[in-house]
């Protein structure tokens, strides 16, 4: 009889907006030029309070029959080449690919605590394959510690503020940013696709960088307190709109990520949501793609009423 | 006839909303928002049986409105919930 090989595995440790992500992946693999835009994140060691727990399997995908219901074939970033499954006690999300070899599958336990990945490490897009898939658990288990991830890119401002512009793709999210940092003085780039929000133990809300910047290779170590959502629109003219209430909660709701299928973690979403938009500005912006539209967002938020700066 | 015991009453703001996601394939996640005697009845209705009767018993507690009144009130607030998906199927 021959014992069945077992590689030997390591444990990776990261921290992203404070939360412990914890990887245990096959020791021979360089996992810091597999995920580089984790580097920055690596903690020396961890502690017991992973968060969640992603184990590598280098194995053949489980077979179609062991996928479960379909859920979910929309993915922004994998286009027809995703699949998101439902099954007892489990969820699977599935990137295809048309050689079976290629494709790449995560199990997940409901709450995405514990998941395991299979795929091929010889695989020349690894890096990319489990960097979104670990955003997809960290997504997921975030919104059980107050924390959501969203599609946004973020301007910090003098260092210690931070403004999000959301938008659907091709809005002009980064755009936007980019016009800040032409036209506002001490501006800097937070993150350009999925920061983190998170509504602190003291009440605070902060705005995380994370590895993941879309394809702007932004990926900072840093927080700053959030001091609002603009939801941007194109438009022939620039005009800033106030919304609040459920009218900020709605021009939000749709940069948030959560499963739509898992009751707890979407009520979790929406409380931590419910009080993010009562604690920070929420605002609408029509605009051009020029500096005074820049300009606008930027008075609207920190020069204006329900701003901690009056004008100079 | 009960109200879904799924969907959760939150005040964000000066308002009463309810987000209640669509579980099709494609995202049509819909907000419901309230007015106050609405959300006040939302609370005191959850897990309880619904109908007329007491809609407007307790509309009538609360407020100085004939029987009449509260009753025609009562029948239509449950055809609103009815109409939005609200009511348990």
């Amino acid at each position: 009889m021959e014992a069945e090989k077992k590689p030997i595995l390591t444990n990776h440790y990261y921290e992203i907006a404070g939360l412990q992500l914890e990887l245990r992946f096959p020791s021979t693999l360089n996992l810091d030029n597999v995920l580089s835009s984790f580097v920055g994140f690596r903690k020396d060691r961890g502690d017991g309070t992973s968060v969640a727990v992603v184990t590598f399997k280098e194995e053949e995908v489980p077979s179609e029959e062991e996928w479960g219901a379909l859920r979910s074939d929309i993915s922004l970033v994998w286009g027809d080449n995703f699949r998101f499954y439902e099954q007892e006690g489990a969820f699977v999300t599935l990137i295809k690919h048309n050689v079976k070899d290629k494709q790449w599958m995560m199990k997940s336990t409901k709450d995405f605590r514990e998941s395991v990945l299979y795929g091929k490490s010889e695989d020349p897009r690894m890096g990319e394959f489990v960097s979104w898939l670990l955003m997809v658990v960290f997504g997921q288990v975030g919104l059980q510690h107050q924390l959501i991830l969203i599609h946004a890119s973020v301007i910090a401002y003098k260092n210690k503020q931070g403004v999000a512009f959301l938008g659907k793709s091709g809005t002009g999210k980064s755009t936007h940013s980019r016009l800040w940092l032409q036209h506002i003085p001490n501006t800097e780039l937070l993150n350009d696709d999925n920061p983190v929000v998170r509504l602190e133990e003291d009440g605070k809300v902060m705005i995380y960088g994370t590895p993941w910047s879309g394809k702007t290779p932004c990926y900072k170590d840093k927080r700053v307190e959030l001091k609002g959502f603009v939801r941007l629109e194109q438009a022939p003219l620039n005009r800033f709109t106030r919304k609040k209430g459920m009218e900020g909660l709605i021009a939000v709701l749709p940069s948030c990520t959560a499963l739509r299928w898992n009751k707890d973690l979407f009520n979790a979403m929406t409380d931590t949501l419910s009080q993010l938009v009562d604690r920070v500005n929420v605002g609408h912006l029509e605009c051009l793609p020029d500096a005074d539209a820049a300009k606008m967002s930027h008075k609207a938020l920190f020069y204006e009423k329900n701003s901690d700066e009056v004008v100079a | 006839m009960k109200l879904r015991q799924d969907l959760v009453l939150r005040k964000v703001g000066d308002d009463y909303i309810m987000v209640d996601p669509s579980q099709g394939m494609v995202d049509l996640s819909k907000v419901h928002t309230l007015n106050e005697t609405a959300a006040w009845l939302w609370e005191q209705l959850t897990g309880k049986e619904v109908n007329v009767e007491q809609i407007a018993t307790r509309l009538c507690e609360r407020y100085d409105v004939s029987r009449e009144k509260a009753i025609a009130d009562a029948e239509s607030l449950i055809q609103e919930f009815d109409k939005a998906g609200l009511l348990e199927a």
